[in-house]
């Protein structure tokens, strides 16, 4: 609690020096808008959401061309930062990965002022970083498997029968570790890690693959080659074949960040792009191309009754899951990789 | 140098500058300036990144692992390669370019689409696990992928040809009238074999696993989509430091090491390929 209320100071304070560098920034130079942004995302269903919902007003609106490029990663936030060369003037990140790239020094605040969002969800709403894309780790299964209903099942390998498949990332795999061995969703951070890897000893033979693509899961259950797998709710909902729940499902949301030094010009530009995002009709253009949902709340309000809970930020769905949090992930990134690794190579 | 041989290495050299000039400055030193990365630490210079490598259990596993798998790869390949660059020399010409077309065709493939591939024949719903289980030979389907032998298969299967083709030509290049000298002293074609034909092939066959043991080391997509994040190879542990966490002093720590090592094996590749070429 009282983090939170010392982290909205901070972004308060933040943004008041954001919007008065933007403000003599525009006054000093006056230059005029770029004919044209470059963006670095993830690429695949999700870019092309970008480009449907978001892109395509923005442009209308400004005459602002905006390529996209992908994928992004932090490496490469880092080496435009470093390099002084920024080719992206907006970059998605993990929320873990903002945190990250926020403590290296290599984000430019935001100016909420110009990007005069709609309603969005408080934690979309960073100094240096825009959430744009909810998404949840949850569990999934071929059509015609027994259904479990909370990790605790999916680790039961005696009463749900069959290989399994858990991402490659102890950011997303040891929550769930967790909530298989009892812990209850509000207290899982600070993770209790020695908990989780013991919890991860009883699952480990049956793992057949760790995965690190998100079109690994539904690939998997589709050949059969696992039975159960942990899954990128965007990559399996709509899917035929498959089933899932977003009970204890892992929420977290994607943010667009601006890499520090970037041309004032972009940035005042790009602004405009995120303002794009937070509008919740364009947001749900971007759900019909990808299941991921923008930061907007009321989408059930909008999509049709019988798809109303193939989505991670309905009210009901969002009781039901749990929350990451990036600042406990990113702080101790070092750390859980390498026991992580250790985990996996049974040392 | 005399003033004789500066004008014959002349023209040549400035034939090339161009290129050279390329790789050194847009190659070789942001290859520099990365590895030296590995020697800077807070307050200049350190070794405190090696010292890391060397004490976390984690990364030498994960080397020891590589080199291993480039091994078995290595060793497999001359196993597969030796005979079948053999069956290749004694064939009529015109098959001979048929089977050396089939040899050389997968290189056009993306080594991607390849790899992929692997998973469409050998998965638990692929081609031979189907007919195994429709033949009623088996009774579950055998877990050919998501381990070390699949990455090991999809390995060979792109690096074969490093092998093949260079033995293919070193052994053409064996004069046949040697093997028919041995047999008119009384060899068997057994003896022939061994005494006169594999010593002579043994340099090249020595070279293309060397060749192909350094490929191996960096294979980056073959684990990554058929190892199912089981079989860590130091390429994709690279791939975590720089891209995911990042930690690039340690990244560049461990590609100086996977160089040193690279170039030690590189020079026993020249000495073998020269050698033979002196020979």
């Amino acid at each position: 609690m009282r983090k939170s209320v010392l982290f909205n100071a901070l972004c308060a304070a933040m943004m008041v020096s954001a919007a008065l560098g933007s403000a003599a920034v525009s006054a000093q130079t006056g230059a005029a808008p770029p004919k044209e942004i470059r963006i670095l995302e993830s690429g695949g269903p999700s870019g092309d959401s970008i480009e449907q919902a978001y892109i395509k007003p923005y442009t209308a609106r400004t005459g602002i061309k905006v390529t996209r490029e992908s994928p992004t990663s932090a490496g490469k936030l880092q080496a435009m930062v470093q390099s002084k060369n920024i080719t992206s003037v907006l970059v998605e990140l993990g929320a873990t990965n903002v945190v990250a790239a926020r403590a290296l020094g290599l984000l430019e605040p935001l100016d909420w002022n110009a990007i005069d969002p709609a309603p969005i969800y408080p934690e979309a709403r960073w100094p240096d970083a825009f959430g744009y894309q909810y998404s949840s780790t949850i569990m999934a299964w071929g059509k015609g498997s027994k259904q479990p209903k909370t990790w605790a099942d999916f680790w039961n390998v005696k009463d749900f029968p069959g290989k399994r498949a858990l991402p490659d990332y102890p950011g997303y795999t040891l929550p769930l570790a967790l909530l298989a061995d009892g812990v209850t969703p509000d207290k899982l951070y600070p993770l209790d890690i020695d908990r989780a890897f013991a919890s991860l000893e009883k699952i480990k033979g049956s793992v057949a693959v760790w995965w690190k693509a998100g079109a690994q899961a539904p690939q998997l259950l589709e050949d059969k080659e696992v039975a159960y797998s942990a899954a990128w709710s965007g990559r399996i909902v709509g899917n035929p074949k498959i089933d899932y729940t977003y009970n204890q499902g892992l929420l977290q949301l994607a943010y667009f960040v601006v890499p520090k030094g970037a041309d004032p010009a972009a940035k005042a530009a790009a602004m405009g792009l995120l303002h794009e995002m937070s509008k919740l009709e364009n947001q749900l253009v971007a759900t019909n191309v990808i299941p991921y949902t923008g930061a907007s709340p009321g989408i059930e309000k909008l999509v049709p009754k019988d798809k109303v809970n193939d989505y991670p930020t309905t009210e009901a769905n969002k009781k039901i899951q749990a929350q990451a949090d990036p600042s406990w992930t990113a702080d101790n990134a070092k750390l859980i990789e390498k026991r992580w690794q250790e985990f996996k190579l049974g040392l | 140098m005399n003033v004789a041989s500066r004008r014959q290495a002349a023209p040549g050299f400035w034939l090339v500058a161009p290129l050279l000039a390329v790789m050194a400055l847009g190659f070789n030193l942001p290859l520099v300036l990365m590895l030296g990365k590995s020697v800077v630490g807070e307050s200049g210079f350190t070794l405190q990144h090696f010292v890391e490598i060397f004490q976390v259990p984690a990364y030498l596993k994960v080397l020891f692992n590589t080199f291993r798998i480039a091994l078995i790869t290595a060793v497999c390949c001359v196993l597969l390669g030796y005979p079948l660059a053999y069956w290749l020399r004694r064939l009529p010409s015109r098959w001979q370019l048929l089977a050396l077309a089939a040899v050389v065709i997968p290189f056009w493939v993306s080594i991607l689409v390849r790899t992929y591939a692997w998973i469409v024949v050998l998965g638990n719903a692929g081609m031979v696990n189907r007919s195994l289980l429709g033949f009623g030979w088996i009774d579950s389907p055998i877990a050919f992928l998501y381990n070390e032998l699949g990455v090991v298969i999809g390995t060979i299967n792109v690096l074969l040809p490093f092998l093949v083709l260079p033995l293919f030509a070193a052994m053409l290049k064996i004069d046949e009238r040697l093997l028919r000298a041995a047999e008119t002293l009384g060899a068997s074609n057994w003896t022939a074999f061994w005494r006169i034909f594999f010593p002579l092939s043994l340099p090249a066959l020595a070279a293309g696993a060397i060749l192909v043991f350094i490929l191996t080391l960096g294979f980056f997509i073959t684990p990554a989509i058929l190892g199912g994040g089981r079989v860590p190879m130091v390429a994709n542990m690279l791939d975590l430091l720089v891209n995911h966490l990042p930690n690039w002093e340690l990244a560049s720590t461990i590609s100086t090491v996977l160089l040193g090592v690279t170039l030690v094996l590189f020079v026993m590749y020249l000495r073998l390929t020269t050698r033979k070429e002196e020979a």
